[in-house]
């Protein structure tokens, strides 16, 4: 019986992922048979002329989370150093504890925040470059970044503190001083970690959706004219998320190419978080395993 | 003399590091609480939504979310144990149980917005249901079933090994140690991941603004089909979008406090708990 | 006789409520080898990284008391504990090397504390290998992985990344526990070379050792829960002395 109920369970569940994965690549196939791989790489959504390309999307939704990544790395890791290194063990629950709060903040209240409050500083503090609203590239990147700020913190935490106490003491043991020993032995053997915690930030980043959607302006057809221009960071845009949770999704079903891109965009999304999650996950265990 | 001054320099950054992550949390609490407090009574509490959300209270709101986090409960127990323990017990030095752990991860990682179009399809179009409380619970059942997982795995993995290999020596079938020995020692692995997922899916609003959620004119639902319900995280995400009405301002700040204070209050509970098993996992 | 380079005086070290070293006091000499044997858990080891400040990395633990290097006292004001360490080398039970070649392990030290330059560091890696005898065992894979040397050899590797930033005073934590005995003789025969230009600690519970190798003993036991110095003194005298039932239980117990 027990045996039997973990099997049914487990099945239930692995089938239910691999379904729902074949499921939203079986939707999406109108839409590739329509546009070939130019799906991926057009930069054109007009679906009154029946025309879709996500490069577009994808182009927002690679700035915002890289520009998040950028903005929350260095004080992730500078943090988790911190707690994991310098401060007293029995600072350590409560600082955890509060990381772990702030990991728990819903995002709809991000977004709340970002739209009532972040949006009109980041009007201001870009007022210089003239932009045309708060909602911007650069917004949902700051939005993010605090949003994934406890992600790479605390798992870089749990990183730098799988490096052994030994290895520390011998270093200390030399003469080296508390941040020499986190440059020189603490931060290379954490580095697989380290770098684990960074891209479970990025996947997290990619697929956030509704803070997102709320300060992003969710402009279509937004392309830079140089893909190394800044200019885009200060003007609204689209990111896969976004447009997966816009009213478009409820008008695209009757619509078999229509529906099929929407859910192309999913299926890109998926793909792209999946193998950023995967490789981080793997990363991570090697280095627990190590 | 200039070493001491790297290390006195690196320390002070990285704590101000650490002392920037933590005061994002006290200005989130601050700006919402002083914000949404005005907004808290009683009514507030007892009321339902009226003139599109600038009157009236959240009543049918909390519910909603109530019957959500009580339907995810149940989907996601069962899952998460069965994946637990197949994974702690049945694929003990099995090469699938990395396999099994990755799709955890990555599963862990996959973007609740997915879940929702995915759920679209499913639910809302194919079954028909149109928007129902069901499918949201589903949904947000299947999206905490890692959280759940996780906390139980490393749980599992924490438990002695003497007290499996003493009940083995005792006799006992494998199946008879899950029922009497590992799952009574790792129920409270369950409880704090359950509560941290809930803690989660309350505040999820990409799964099941398309697959059960609605602003207004919804109770108490009494069936599957078209019984679609309210919740906090919709309602703030609704009226966020048009919030220039200080009436409505008022509002949405105090359905935040009220969505923040449920999402803190089932971490608290289970916080202290699951960060005492996860240390035990990692760091002995 | 000479001034002490290294001198405690009612060393106390608490964990809470208890106590885990009570009372120490020792004087040790320049160019010799200095025994601590006893039983174990009764506080060697904590009492050898008292030395050294070491301790003070591990958390919740409380030293009172004096230690002295070169008669000035190691917790000072004016003291960097950092630079003592790197005067003071320590060797643990278990040989600790860094996931880094041969090389990197031995220079690890100096380069990173500054003290030399980069051109010298080939030269300081060989001298540090040859003083540890270990040169002629490494010198063609001094940039494999020093996790793939056997234990023994590891454990001579960090010697000789102590010896390379040329301590003064080099703490042994019972350096041989971990050994097979070729590996063992191997260590104790540089103990007798190395007491020709460095002061060394001796941690060891193996009597036979500490007869062989100490010019001057301690022992120290368990007295009410927490470490005591029972006797110090000549190797003869303590080992032979009867004055402290201590002693003896623990000698017939090996």
């Amino acid at each position: 019986m027990t045996r039997i109920a973990i099997w049914f369970f487990s099945g239930v569940t692995v089938l239910t992922v691999l379904a729902m994965a074949l499921l939203l690549l079986m939707q999406s196939l109108p839409v590739w048979q329509h546009e070939g791989f130019s799906f991926a790489t057009g930069a054109k959504w007009f679906y009154r002329q029946q025309e879709f390309g996500a490069a577009s999307m994808i182009y927002g939704t690679l700035v915002v989370s890289i520009g998040a990544l950028v903005l929350a790395t260095p004080v992730g890791i500078g943090a988790a150093i911190f707690t994991a290194e310098f401060l007293p063990a029995r600072f350590r629950l409560m600082v955890k504890l509060t990381i772990e709060l702030l990991a728990g903040v819903p995002s709809v209240v991000y977004g709340l925040l970002g739209i009532l409050m972040l949006r009109n500083w980041i009007y201001e503090l870009l007022a210089p470059f003239d932009p045309l609203s708060g909602d911007t590239l650069f917004t949902a990147a700051v939005l993010l970044a605090l949003m994934i700020l406890p992600t790479i913190m605390t798992l870089s935490d749990d990183a730098l503190r799988s490096v052994p106490a030994t290895q520390r003491h011998a270093a200390r043991g030399l003469g080296l001083n508390g941040t020499e020993v986190v440059l020189h032995v603490s931060l290379p053997q954490a580095s697989r970690g380290l770098f684990a915690a960074v891209l479970l930030g990025l996947g997290r980043a990619m697929g956030e959706t509704i803070a997102v959607f709320l300060v992003i302006g969710r402009q279509d057809n937004q392309w830079p004219q140089s893909l190394f221009s800044l200019q885009p960071l200060i003007e609204s845009g689209q990111t896969l998320t976004s447009k997966l949770g816009s009213s478009e999704t409820n008008i695209a079903y009757g619509n078999p190419l229509h529906w099929g891109a929407m859910v192309g965009l999913g299926v890109i999304l998926l793909v792209i978080v999946t193998l950023i999650t995967w490789f981080g996950a793997y990363l991570q265990r090697s280095d627990h395993a190590s | 003399m200039h070493r001491k001054l790297i290390h006195h320099g690196f320390r002070f950054f990285t704590g101000l590091c650490a002392l920037a992550c933590c005061s994002v949390l006290m200005t989130l609490i601050w700006a919402i609480v002083q914000r949404g407090w005005p907004a808290i009574s009683w009514r507030f509490f007892t009321e339902q939504i009226l003139l599109v959300g600038a009157d009236g209270g959240i009543f049918y709101n909390i519910l909603g979310t109530l019957i959500l986090l009580a339907t995810t409960v149940v989907v996601s127990t069962p899952l998460a144990l069965g994946l637990a323990l197949l994974h702690g017990v049945y694929l003990q030095g099995n090469r699938w149980r990395s396999h099994l752990t990755l799709l955890i991860y990555v599963l862990n990682g996959v973007p609740s917005i997915l879940f929702g179009i995915m759920g679209f399809i499913v639910f809302v179009h194919y079954l028909d249901w149109g928007k129902s409380w069901l499918s949201g619970g589903i949904l947000l059942g299947l999206i905490i079933v890692p959280t759940v997982t996780v906390a139980l795995v490393e749980r599992i993995a924490s438990l002695p090994s003497c007290y499996i290999e003493a009940a083995a020596g005792l006799g006992l079938r494998q199946s008879q140690i899950i029922r009497f020995v590992i799952l009574p020692q790792s129920i409270n692995g369950l409880v704090t991941g359950t509560l941290l997922g809930l803690a989660r899916a309350a505040g999820e609003t990409a799964p099941i603004m398309f697959t059960a959620t609605i602003f207004a004119g919804a109770t108490v639902p009494n069936a599957v089909k078209e019984s679609p319900v309210l919740s906090l995280p919709y309602h703030i995400f609704i009226l966020a979008q048009d919030s220039f009405d200080p009436s409505v301002s008022a509002k949405i700040w105090g359905t935040a406090l009220s969505l923040l204070g449920i999402v803190f209050l089932l971490s608290l509970i289970a916080l202290p708990a699951r960060l005492k098993i996860h240390e035990e996992a990692h760091h002995g | 006789m000479a001034e002490p380079i290294l001198q405690t005086q009612s060393l106390t070290v608490t964990a809470g409520s208890r106590t885990l070293l009570r009372g120490v006091s020792l004087s040790i000499h320049e160019k010799q080898v200095f025994g601590l044997i006893g039983p174990s858990g009764a506080g060697k080891s904590t009492l050898l990284k008292c030395l050294n400040r070491l301790l003070e990395l591990t958390p919740a633990l409380k030293v009172s008391g004096v230690v002295r290097f070169h008669g000035e006292s190691i917790h000072g004001p004016t003291v960097d504990a950092d630079a003592l360490r790197s005067r003071i080398g320590i060797l643990f039970q278990q040989p600790i090397v860094f996931p880094k070649s041969v090389f990197q392990n031995v220079v690890f030290g100096v380069k990173h504390l500054g003290v030399i330059q980069k051109s010298a560091l080939p030269e300081v890696a060989e001298q540090a290998l040859r003083e540890a005898s270990l040169w002629d065992e490494v010198k063609d894979r001094l940039h494999q992985p020093a996790l793939r040397l056997s234990v023994g050899q590891q454990q001579r590797l960090c010697l000789a990344r102590t010896l390379a930033s040329q301590p003064e005073v080099i703490l042994m934590d019972e350096p041989t526990s971990a050994l097979d005995p070729k590996s063992t003789e191997a260590i104790e025969q540089l103990i007798v070379r190395l007491k020709k230009t460095h002061t060394i600690v001796l941690v060891t519970h193996n009597v036979r050792q500490a007869r062989q190798l100490a010019d001057q003993l301690a022992c120290i036991c368990l007295r009410d829960g927490a470490g005591e110095v029972i006797s110090q003194g000549e190797p003869c005298d303590v080992l032979c002395s009867n004055c402290a039932p201590e002693i003896e239980a623990y000698l017939a117990g090996g």
